[in-house]
């Protein structure tokens, strides 16, 4: 190992000192052709291949075992004639919006409240932290049963004389899906609790004494000290957020698999549905192609707003 | 950039392009290879199931014989159905599948037979299964005529109800759909919610309503018809069948869409639910103790010019086309379907089907023997909705049945939205 590292850096070392305007290059020795092959070669067969392989599919019409048909874009054009797509398109951006926003939002909150040590503040930060032992799956089957039409929740308004308030919650389109993200918040806020708490434990205290001294409101302390010094944070947070509802499946599918009569269908489900209930593989590797695209786009668009916004601080 | 790096770099670039040029090949060809497998593998036999529940002792049954006769082993995969019918295709796609596989009679299994994935079974009809009727031939084979399918067991489908409830409720058995009706008001008006369903985990247990009116206002033939895509979904002959259920809305259970089959089990064990149109598997779920209280009615006559016809789904084996123990395979199907394989089967399910080959002795209770009866008095029998029109067409008949529940004056756009989701499933196949 020492021979190989000793060989990589000399290459290092002359190639950096090449491009500081020596004659000699050299060329890399094959010890860095290898370093850099192998991974590749792993990222291409796992990663990349299943991939490539993912968006030729889009362009065929397959039922996984009947020979392929090539229908070129008309997977994507049928796509958005498609009303069933158009509803998990509509719900995928209220998931984003709701249960991203609301998770950011709780989270920050919650926060907020308990990251000072005062007694017992443990007790509720653990409380909250708690539902993230769960799977989703386990997430799910908890809240299926409270939502139950002889469930807890139905019970508890029935107890309270709001009778005209019960419903089938899980079975009514009109509130299927916010009772899933209720589900999927629970086990959310939790978590990005803790990453707020990191984020605020690492703060200087100093700063916002200061400000206290200067004689800032609460909220202004808020808003002009601290949340501005969470911008990091923030990325992270946000990243971990949009990544976290796009990939949503496992609560849907367990709690309604997408009914009834595909109201809470989002674009993961959908896609799992046409590929293996409906066996139209092309159809459903578009719908893969589609789920692609909108996590790049967030995510670099994202990434060039913070990128620029360090260059200007 | 020196030249060296641009070298490099131009290298990376070739090595991705060669990467995507060879992903150009992605593997869709579908047909099986036909490599002739002259003699058996080692190894044991591998018998990918999809039963967990009551029907798997008698599976083992069967298998715990043939294993004592030394003819070879053989190996039980069991799955929940739900994982197993998805992964069906990709095993019967891949290079070295399990062998032997439970799977549907009828379409279901054309489906992987037109495609090359099956073997072919002729042989073991001709050489044991002789004394099995003609019309589960029929059912077992392809449209060029090979038996690739060899049925184990089937069962029926009823109107169950508890005896006692009904005694309480001063309801008999109804014949005739204007009686179902009317007995289902006289439920209703005793404060008992007269029909229930498991739709919010098992939405499918809706098809059998729509198969059953079908069958008993536009017949059998129409039936498979349109279920086989001559027949479109918005047509008028369906739009009577949704006549017909819309009479029952009012009797279903209000929170039916949101009701779990054990919550249903339970509602029809405990008197809060009258009726229940289910398979025979719906025993299993009732107590042995409190079985004898169950019984069952044929699903009433609407229209008496339509001969009346039942659902009685066949279960059954098939075998990849790429087995390589073809020989041994053929002689475990040819053990199970023989009359000591079907014994053993039958007597360990529980009572919940009947055995297909008509030498096997089974011991049958009341309600086994009333489904048989039924069954063989029937004009004609069905498979059930997925069986017949292909198990990919069953989830948007669930869409437009539940939601035909619960917005009934929605028919025409549910309708029309069925249809065209039916016609790109069948294009996509």
């Amino acid at each position: 190992m020492a021979g190989l590292g000793r060989e990589v850096a000399v290459w290092f070392v002359t190639s950096v000192s090449t491009r500081l305007g020596r004659r000699r290059a050299s060329f890399p020795p094959p010890v860095v052709f290898a370093l850099v092959l192998v991974p590749f070669v792993i990222e291409a067969i796992g990663v990349f291949w299943p991939a490539i392989q993912g968006v030729m599919l889009s362009f065929l019409n397959w039922n996984g075992i009947a020979p392929a048909k090539v229908v070129g874009l008309g997977n994507y054009a049928s796509l958005f004639a498609d009303p069933i797509f158009i509803t998990a398109l509509k719900n995928t951006a209220i998931w984003i919006v709701l249960f991203g926003g609301l998770s950011f939002v709780g989270g920050l909150g919650v926060a907020l409240l308990f990251q000072s040590d005062r007694r017992g503040v443990g007790i509720y930060r653990t409380a909250l932290f708690l539902p993230i032992v769960f799977s989703l799956v386990v997430t799910a089957l908890i809240w299926d049963t409270f939502f139950q039409p002889t469930g807890i929740l139905n019970g508890l308004l029935n107890s309270l004389g709001l009778h005209s308030w019960t419903r089938e919650w899980l079975a009514d389109p009109a509130t299927a899906l916010y009772a899933i993200i209720v589900a999927a918040l629970w086990r959310e806020i939790g978590y990005v609790m803790v990453l707020f708490i990191a984020g605020l434990k690492a703060l200087d205290p100093a700063v916002t004494e200061a400000a206290k001294m200067d004689g800032c409101t609460r909220w202004q302390r808020f808003r002009y000290i601290t949340f501005p010094q969470l911008r990091s944070v923030n990325l992270v947070i946000l990243s971990v957020l949009v990544i976290d509802s796009l990939r949503s499946f496992d609560i849907v599918w367990a709690m309604t698999a997408g009914g009834p009569f595909n109201s809470t269908q989002l674009l993961s489900t959908y896609m799992y549905s046409e590929a293996f209930q409906g066996r139209q593989l092309g159809y459903a590797s578009a719908i893969a192609v589609i789920i692609f695209v909108l996590a790049l786009g967030v995510i670099i668009t994202y990434l060039v707003r913070a990128l620029s916004e360090d260059k200007e601080s | 950039m020196t030249r060296r790096s641009r070298r490099l770099l131009a290298a990376t670039g070739l090595a991705l392009a060669a990467t995507v040029a060879l992903a150009g090949c992605v593997s869709t060809g579908g047909t099986a290879s036909t490599t002739a497998v002259t003699k058996d593998a080692s190894g044991p036999l591998v018998l990918q199931s999809r039963f967990t529940g009551a029907e798997k002792a008698g599976l083992e049954a069967v298998i715990k014989a043939f294993d004592k006769k030394g003819e070879g082993k053989v190996q039980l995969n069991s799955l929940p159905t739900t994982t197993f019918d998805t992964q069906l295709p990709s095993y019967l796609t891949s290079k070295n599948p399990p062998d032997v596989y439970t799977w549907y009679a009828g379409q279901a299994t054309r489906d992987f037979a037109d495609q090359g994935l099956l073997l072919d079974l002729s042989d073991v009809w001709k050489k044991s299964l002789g004394n099995y009727s003609s019309a589960l031939k029929t059912l077992s084979s392809t449209s060029k005529g090979e038996q690739v399918f060899v049925p184990s067991d089937y069962y029926w489908w009823g109107v169950y109800y508890s005896k006692s409830e009904f005694a309480k409720l001063g309801i008999t058995p109804p014949k005739t759909w204007d009686d179902f009706l009317a007995d289902s008001a006289k439920i209703k008006s005793q404060g008992v919610t007269p029909i229930t369903m498991g739709l919010s985990d098992n939405s499918w247990l809706a098809a059998a309503w729509f198969d059953y009116l079908d069958l008993r206002i536009n017949g059998a033939k129409y039936h498979l018809d349109l279920l086989a895509g001559k027949h479109s979904f918005d047509s008028a002959p369906v739009k009577k069948v949704f006549a017909a259920f819309k009479q029952v809305l009012p009797f279903l259970s209000p929170s039916v869409l949101g009701t779990s089959y054990n919550q249903s089990m339970s509602d029809l064990s405990t008197g809060k639910a009258g009726m229940y149109l289910a398979g025979a598997f719906l025993e299993t779920a009732v107590p042995k103790a409190t079985r004898s209280d169950l019984g069952f009615f044929q699903f009433p006559v609407i229209d008496p010019a339509v001969p009346v016809s039942e659902e009685a789904p066949t279960d059954g084996f098939m075998v990849s086309a790429k087995t390589t123990r073809p020989a041994l395979a053929k002689r475990f199907l040819e053990f199970a379907a023989g009359a000591k394989g079907q014994s053993l089967l039958l007597n360990g399910e529980d009572g919940i089907s009947l055995a297909v080959n008509p030498s096997a002795t089974q011991t049958m209770d009341a309600l086994s023997t009333q489904g048989k009866q039924m069954l063989q008095s029937a004009s004609q029998v069905t498979q059930f909705f997925n069986r017949d029109a292909g198990d990919a067409q069953q989830t948007p008949a669930d869409t437009a049945l539940t939601q035909f529940i619960a917005q009934p004056n929605n028919l025409d756009a549910i309708l029309t939205a069925w249809q065209a989701s039916a016609v790109k499933l069948r294009s996509g196949s």
